[in-house]
């Protein structure tokens, strides 16, 4: 097989059909986030795993496709936030694509490094649209606090924001990256994804 | 399960109209009412867009979704109240806490803007299958393969969906403890979802193999089997939804 760039816009067959699947599987870990009562959202495990597998552009789509299709069929304030998800699938894709999901503490750090992405992100259009906030209690309790002792607004917003994404993404790229390294490696060249041989 | 949707059937005018005149009037209205500087302009586009939703018999969903948006609004009167930068005239003290009429005033507008993008966006969602705005999409040159992912979502998360159920029951009686502390929940996480994932890409897979050989990557043009029809006066309803929002950002520009 060729090596293809991982900004090639030829996708195959395979990673379309990737999409929704990445899309039906952030629904499901939402949903089972909620049956197992979690604290956390768990609604971008597809997203990160189609970045896994099929590069940066893949993981993109999957995330742009995610919000549109969850702003059209359960909540419309998720168009807004269309650009994080995007955002999501590039630094997911990109990282993974230059070896990070080779050992369990490249995975955390990728974890890391995805949940400051979304943070830095999300906080200009909670800034622009709500003044701040989040929407998340406990995020909302500390820019509230951080905002009473002069915070600037965009701190305040930003570690609101950060304070949720840091465990909800380090779990959700971590299981993500578990489900990754257990799938057959046929499935895996076939999506075009490199992976270090022998992982397990 | 079925798919999730927020189509509400009918026949009424707003229904008639087609997706994209819907899509530009429900994007333009919830961007403007971002954008207009007077809360009250927010609240007639809000008023506007209630009664095409109440038009088209959509009342009682979109007073679900605003109910559903309780704790975010219940968020802006508690951070701003207590917190904008703006806060001079103590209002009342809760808990020994101060709630300022400027922040609540801010809180306010904030929520009116969110009612809005609900509303707004409600015009279009409520009233049209998401297959036929795919499909007034791809007529207008959206690529086929990224119509195809859309609209396949709507195939591939109730087959998903309803297996959550099943690989619950199945992981529980081996002996995977789904209840107790966060630690045991969040090691429950992996079980569940590892075989859902896994089944749902083979079926990719197999989905990627039977696109293939119907032609899915043929370059070429594309036939349409149930066209969307765009309504009367398409362009000049759509030139109403953008003249909303161009009003919207010369009146911001101007007078705000």
């Amino acid at each position: 097989m060729e090596t293809r760039s991982i900004w090639s816009l030829r996708l195959t067959t395979f990673m379309i059909a990737l999409i929704p699947v990445a899309v039906a599987v952030n629904y499901v870990g939402k949903a089972i986030a909620a049956a197992l009562k979690l604290p956390l959202w768990l609604d971008s495990i597809g997203t990160v795993l189609a970045a896994m597998l099929g590069g940066p552009v893949v993981g993109a789509l999957s995330g742009a496709i995610n919000n549109i299709f969850y702003g059209l069929t359960a909540d419309p304030v998720s168009f807004w936030y269309a650009i994080t998800s995007i955002f999501i699938g590039l630094a997911a894709g990109y990282f993974a694509y230059t070896g990070w999901v080779q050992s369990t503490g490249r995975a955390i750090a990728l974890g890391l490094v995805v949940a400051l992405v979304s943070a830095v992100v999300s906080t200009p259009i909670n800034v622009i649209l709500w003044q701040g906030t989040t929407g998340n209690a406990w995020g909302d309790a500390l820019f509230t606090a951080l905002r009473i002792h002069e915070v600037p607004v965009w701190l305040a917003s930003f570690l609101d924001e950060f304070v949720v994404d840091l465990p909800d993404k380090v779990i959700t790229v971590f299981v993500a990256y578990l489900v990754f390294r257990g799938l057959p490696q046929r499935l895996v060249a076939q999506a075009g994804a490199r992976r270090v041989q022998g992982g397990r | 399960m079925r798919a999730p949707s927020l189509y509400v059937p009918g026949r009424s005018f707003v229904h008639r109209a087609d997706p994209l005149t819907k899509a530009a009037w429900a994007f333009s209205t919830a961007l403007a009412g971002f954008i207009v500087p007077d809360w009250r302009a927010t609240a007639a586009l809000l008023v506007l867009n209630l009664t095409l939703l109440g038009l088209a018999g959509a009342l009682r969903r979109t007073a679900r979704l605003i109910l559903a948006s309780a704790v975010l609004v219940a968020t802006f009167f508690v951070a701003q109240g207590l917190s904008h930068p703006s806060n001079a005239e103590p209002l009342f003290r809760v808990f020994g806490l101060t709630f300022y009429r400027e922040g609540l005033l801010v809180a306010w507008v904030l929520a009116l803007r969110l009612w809005n993008t609900i509303a707004a966006i409600g015009v279009l969602v409520f009233t049209v299958r998401p297959q036929d705005l795919v499909t007034a999409l791809l007529m207008r040159g959206l690529s086929p393969r990224a119509g195809y992912a859309l609209v396949s979502i709507i195939q591939v998360l109730p087959t998903l969906s309803a297996s959550v159920a099943t690989i619950l029951d199945a992981q529980r009686s081996r002996g995977v403890e789904t209840e107790g502390g966060l630690r045991v929940r969040l090691r429950a996480l992996l079980p569940m979802l590892a075989p859902l994932i896994m089944s749902a890409l083979a079926a990719a897979q197999d989905r990627a193999v039977a696109l293939e050989v119907r032609g899915f990557s043929r370059p070429g043009p594309r036939t349409i089997l149930r066209p969307v029809r765009d309504m009367a006066g398409a362009a000049f309803w759509r030139a109403v939804g953008l003249g909303v929002l161009v009003a919207a950002v010369l009146w911001r520009a101007l007078g705000g």
